[in-house]
């Protein structure tokens, strides 16, 4: 097994206003994984994900990223390790064109101006910008702006990336093309830990599925286990996708895409 | 039976923004009869929130462009209706629900609207208690704003214009950031209100597969022209469109690729879970 590069451990997080988002939560992310973090709105996903990269920090309990506690740990120098992905891309968006928002990170990181330039156009270009670069992100569609700030994530090139709702507000070619993009970085060795809401994409493309309910980790597994247990995953307002219901009407399991279910159902092919 | 009269007339819109050099809109035309409800989908950039303010009259009163063709209301165009007389008829949901909002907590944020239309305290009590169970924030009621989640704050949205009860509703992407119980509750809410009130309702949607069973009709966007309307079953059944990148039903997926590889023509696909398993024995029952 890889090594942990994010152990959660006894974390809690109050708010201000004393809501506990976070209650004793504790879990290892291991090198090269590919996790996908569901639950219902309030869960807590948001809160979760940005003690990651030091935008909140724990009211109890640790973080440790590479085994090095954040605490004490500057949110730009978690910034190399860990890339962030915001819900809202307005949130993160503050360059007046398109190729400005790119450099922002690794310009940051002190980077040379021409690693800048190559690592901006790799970027526009693995998230179909490239045309955009000098245009304002005002004129970007919401979608666009979305993938911009995936871009601008990509740029850094950090080996963890967190993505908070990536493909929320895409299309169906437009996400599948992003999840083949950070499926891509994962078989390169990055580690990716994706939230979102769209449960065929978590069933097509995670290995491991960690569900949130009120601030508590629900379940912890890989695909099949925890879809098939929709009586669980109902506390915290999560279906599994419909192929799956489908499949589970018909006394089938192991089944994750339309494919699958069409193979499943269709004589086999006998090779001669 | 009751005769249902065109409620909305679009023809022959067009829109170019101040730079664009391609037609946002091109050449746009559809009827929207009264208690209708009606689902606009489309890939990114397809012209789906450049339509929806058209239809709530934001193009051409408050956004700058050419725009040719029109838009009317009960046979007066929304040119001749000022903006605050359209809000009065016509509700809107912004696409980022931050763009709407205006105040410091959720109770006010509900409120604001009707205060602005001068509706009675206790009836303003009222649609604030209703709104709220209907979107599952109750126990958010005076929570400021700004500490709500993404998808808290979303509802919110959804509970000030829903409070507001308007005879239309235009809603940009109102579900995206719902969680999947969420969003096909909010749907069914819809079509609640579209049923009991008679309320006419005009949604763009990328989440076609949650959405689709519960549309009379289904208009798809594509580049800025009106592709393919219809019913959902028929319309999703079309191959061209999952190419252009809707969100169909896994069911309606499986349907496509069960037929190409089993040799068979579909004129509809199923949309939900027990329309899948009947075409699956339908399927069965031919091949036995
Ligand atoms: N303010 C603007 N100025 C110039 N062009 C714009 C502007 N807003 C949108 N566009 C362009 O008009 C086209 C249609 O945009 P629109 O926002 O209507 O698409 P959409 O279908 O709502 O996309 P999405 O699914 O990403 O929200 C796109 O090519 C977009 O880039
Ligand atoms: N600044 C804040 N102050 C107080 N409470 C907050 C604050 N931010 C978030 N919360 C609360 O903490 C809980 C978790 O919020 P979080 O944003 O992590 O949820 P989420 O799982 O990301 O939800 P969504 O799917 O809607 O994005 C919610 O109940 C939310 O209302
Ligand atoms: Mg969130
Ligand atoms: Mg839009």
């Amino acid at each position: 097994m890889n090594h942990a590069v994010l152990t959660v451990e006894a974390l809690s997080h109050v708010y201000p206003n004393g809501f506990q988002a976070l209650k004793d939560l504790n879990f290892q992310v291991r090198q090269g994984e590919f996790v996908a973090l569901i639950g219902q709105n309030g869960a807590g996903k948001t809160t979760l994900a940005k003690h990651f990269n030091g935008l909140l920090r724990p009211s109890s309990g640790r973080i440790r990223i590479y085994g090095k506690e954040t605490r004490g740990q500057k949110v730009s120098s978690l910034a190399r390790t860990v890339g962030f992905v915001f819900q809202n891309p307005d949130h993160q968006i503050f360059h007046d064109t398109v190729a400005k928002e790119a450099a922002f990170g690794p310009r940051n990181l002190g980077f040379e101006e021409p690693e800048v330039k190559n690592r901006v156009k790799a970027a526009l270009q693995a998230v179909g910008l490239e045309k955009r670069a000098e245009d304002s992100p005002q004129g970007l569609s919401r979608g666009e702006r979305q993938r911009l700030a995936l871009a601008s994530v990509l740029a850094m090139e950090t080996e963890i990336i967190v993505l908070d709702e990536p493909t929320t507000g895409q299309d169906q070619t437009e996400a599948l093309e992003m999840m083949d993009l950070l499926g891509e970085l994962n078989r390169k060795g990055h580690t990716i830990l994706f939230i979102t809401h769209d449960m065929a994409l978590v069933a097509r493309y995670a290995q491991r599925v960690l569900v949130l309910c009120e601030g508590t980790l629900l379940l912890d597994g890989s695909v099949d286990t925890v879809f098939a247990q929709p009586d669980v995953l109902s506390r915290t307002l999560v279906e599994p996708p419909q192929i799956i219901q489908l499949a589970s009407r018909l006394g089938l399991q192991h089944i994750l895409t339309p494919e699958d279910l069409v193979a499943e159902l269709l004589p086999r092919r006998v090779a001669l | 039976m009751i005769e249902q009269t065109a409620l909305m007339d679009i023809e022959n819109l067009i829109f170019y923004y101040p730079q664009g050099q391609r037609p946002a809109l091109n050449d746009v035309s559809f009827r929207v009869r009264e208690g209708e409800f009606i689902g606009i989908c489309g890939p990114a950039g397809a012209g789906k929130t450049t339509l929806s303010l058209c239809l709530n009259g934001i193009i051409p009163h408050a956004q700058a462009g050419r725009m040719a063709g029109s838009v009317s209301l009960r046979g007066v165009l929304l040119k001749e209706y000022t903006l605050p007389a359209l809000s009065e008829t016509i509700g809107y949901v912004f696409q980022d629900p931050e763009t709407q909002m205006v105040s410091l907590t959720v109770e006010e944020e509900i409120a604001f609207g009707l205060e602005n239309a001068g509706a009675a305290p206790s009836l303003i009590k009222e649609r604030i208690r209703e709104a709220v169970d209907a979107v599952g924030i109750d126990q958010l009621q005076n929570r400021s704003l700004k500490s709500l989640s993404g998808g808290q704050k979303q509802r919110v949205a959804l509970a000030s214009v829903l409070a507001m009860r308007p005879q239309v509703l235009v809603l940009d992407e109102p579900a995206s950031e719902l969680d999947p119980v969420g969003s096909r509750d909010f749907f069914q809410l819809l079509l609640q209100f579209n049923k009991a009130l008679g309320m006419t309702i005009i949604i763009f949607e990328q989440k076609v597969d949650q959405l689709a069973p519960y549309l009379d009709r289904l208009l798809v966007l594509h580049e800025g022209c009106i592709a393919a309307a219809g019913r959902p079953n028929q319309v999703l059944a079309d191959e061209r469109v999952s190419g252009w990148g809707i969100r169909i039903p896994q069911v309606a997926e499986f349907a496509h690729v069960l037929a190409r590889e089993a040799h068979f023509r579909l004129s509809e696909v199923p949309l939900t879970v027990e329309e899948g398993l009947s075409l699956i024995r339908q399927w069965k029952g031919k091949r036995l």
